[in-house]
């Protein structure tokens, strides 16, 4: 059975009218440990039916290891969102709930000439001076999530120098653990700053920016907050 | 089999130069968007500035059984049902958030949001309210560490484990119910000796398996390093310490009226003062929802109010 309606269908491929140039997602899964993997082939596969410009090809990292490595690919199931080149932005985790519509969003993003971003947002990646690694812990029943994960997507897609990564924080508690997520949406960047909640993106990227000026950890919300 | 939420978060965009909104709307919950499909069905070019919570409150409640005519849904599938129902009446929905709005006398209001600015001729304060804080030692430290005011996002991070709930209104119980799907253990604590919550709330809460309530108990402190590892509760000045694993904060709510301040004339409680509902002490300003001072706050008020605040911009716009 479709995990997609066919009012969704209709809805879908009228956004998807909006790709100005191909988007390619390489979808990573595997058939043993891993429960959500199957859910996460069907829907890929439903959405590549969408649009002409929307190309979903399947890897398994045990099998593709070499091309798992290059997308910087560690854990099932994951979706790197492409242009058919290099990426750095990337879910991990079934696409449901609200994560849906961020997975929809990336796609959209990508299709367009240039990443959806403000300027003064554009000029901070410019004067980037180390590389980011953007965590973005979701999970699908947080409607706030989507616009945390849709903003360090896009700031991977405008700079080379930005990986961003998009996990459902309930499929690998591990890693969840590991960065103390109770609460979603939570953003960490290079292990240090961190940020409770989404914001409002130049908000977000000047606190961010003032967070990297100084060492040790930070709250990006605390930040902003001080202006 | 998991569900999929349609919807896009937009990018930055800025109006074409000289254009001026009929309606601009401050605020994407149910009030507002009420507002914006009625003001769509009288041809007002309308604009919602939804913010960063789109649905607002709405978004958050995890079930819903008093909207007539939807016996029982979740607070996410009604939000993005009307959500949708804007977007199709031609109305236009931006995620920014509201920060200033100036009056620029006979030549309408300018309302600035973080990226943007917007002309318009009549504005809709729909803001809402946030969750308040409690103001105790650990709680700001420990937000996102085992603190929330959000059941629906974070309870799936409490399976099996002990939670505390604060307060005694609605939310607090429902909230309570929707965590005690996860969680182990729910203890609920409340100031008085008596839940403030709708009465068939408070039967099924207190009947609920998992969930005790502990009466006319105070939170004093949150403790934990990292994390959260318990609470000193105080009954009649005795100090108490339990431990447990989470604490979701439900004493009640601000109204989120601070862009607004200067602009109408609010209540001492911070609610936005009005006449007939929904008129404010600004002409070409109305208001509704949770922001307002009205004392009933339900989706069905705030769409009630929504639809009457489009009207009143209507009338005044048609003059």
């Amino acid at each position: 059975m479709a995990m997609l309606s066919e009012k969704d269908q209709k809805q879908i491929e009228e956004i998807f009218g909006t790709l100005k140039r191909k988007v390619v997602l390489r979808v990573y899964v595997q058939k043993l440990e891993c429960d959500t993997c199957s859910d996460t082939e069907q829907i890929l596969g439903e959405l590549a039916q969408l649009s002409d410009l929307l190309e979903v090809e399947m890897y398994n990292p045990q099998v593709d290891a070499e091309q798992a490595e290059a997308d910087g690919v560690e854990m099932v199931p994951a979706i790197v969102v492409s242009d058919g080149t290099q990426s750095r932005a990337r879910f991990y985790g079934t696409p449901s709930g609200y994560e849906f519509s961020s997975l929809l969003t990336a796609i959209v993003d990508m299709g367009m000439e240039r990443p959806p971003i403000e300027e003064s947002t554009a000029e901070f990646l410019e004067g980037l001076e180390e590389d980011l690694d953007i965590k973005v812990f979701v999970t699908p029943s947080c409607p706030y999530c989507p616009r945390a994960a849709v903003l360090g997507l896009r700031l991977a897609m405008a700079s080379p120098r930005v990986t961003a990564q998009v996990v459902e924080a309930n499929e690998y508690p591990d890693l969840s653990r590991k960065y103390s997520v109770q609460g979603v949406p939570r953003t960490v960047i290079n292990g240090r700053l961190y940020a409770e909640g989404a914001l409002p993106e130049g908000q977000f990227v000047s606190a961010l920016a003032a967070g990297l000026s100084r060492e040790g950890e930070a709250d990006i919300v605390a930040l902003a907050r001080e202006g | 089999m998991p569900e999929f939420k349609m919807g896009l978060v937009d990018g930055p965009s800025t109006d074409e130069p000289g254009r001026v909104w009929d309606l601009v709307v401050a605020g994407g919950g149910p009030a507002g968007m009420s507002a914006a499909i009625y003001a769509a069905r009288y041809s007002l070019e309308t604009l919602v500035l939804e913010g960063m919570e789109p649905g607002g409150q709405l978004s958050l409640t995890a079930r819903i059984e008093n909207y007539p005519g939807v016996p029982e849904t979740s607070g996410a599938d009604l939000a993005s049902a009307m959500r949708k129902q804007v977007l199709d009446s031609g109305s236009t929905l931006r995620s920014e958030v509201v920060r200033s709005v100036e009056d620029k006398g006979g030549k309408g209001l300018v309302v600035y949001t973080d990226s943007a600015e917007y002309a318009a001729r009549c504005l809709m304060i729909a803001t809402g309210a946030a969750p308040r804080r409690l103001g105790v030692p650990g709680e700001e430290r420990l937000h996102g560490r085992g603190v929330s005011y959000c059941a629906t996002c974070d309870a799936p991070f409490f399976r099996d484990a002990h939670v505390m709930v604060v307060g005694g209104g609605d939310s607090a119980v429902k909230e309570a119910m929707h965590l005690a799907d996860f969680a182990d253990r729910v203890t609920l604590i409340h100031r008085r000796d008596e839940l403030r919550a709708e009465p068939i709330l408070a039967r099924r809460i207190q009947s609920r398996e998992g969930v005790e309530i502990l009466w006319s108990t105070t939170l004093e402190e949150i403790l934990g390093d990292d994390s959260v590892e318990g609470v000193i509760l105080s009954r009649d000045g005795d100090r108490q310490r339990m431990d447990l694993d989470g604490v979701f904060l439900y004493v009640g709510r601000s109204p989120a009226t601070a862009p607004f301040r200067g602009l109408v004339e609010l209540a001492d409680d911070g609610t936005v003062l009005t006449r007939g509902n929904v008129l404010t002490s600004h002409p070409g300003v109305v208001a509704a929802g949770d922001v307002t001072d009205n004392p009933l706050r339900q989706i069905v008020t705030a769409v009630g109010d929504g639809a009457r605040a489009a009207t009143a911009v209507y009338e005044k716009l048609k003059g």
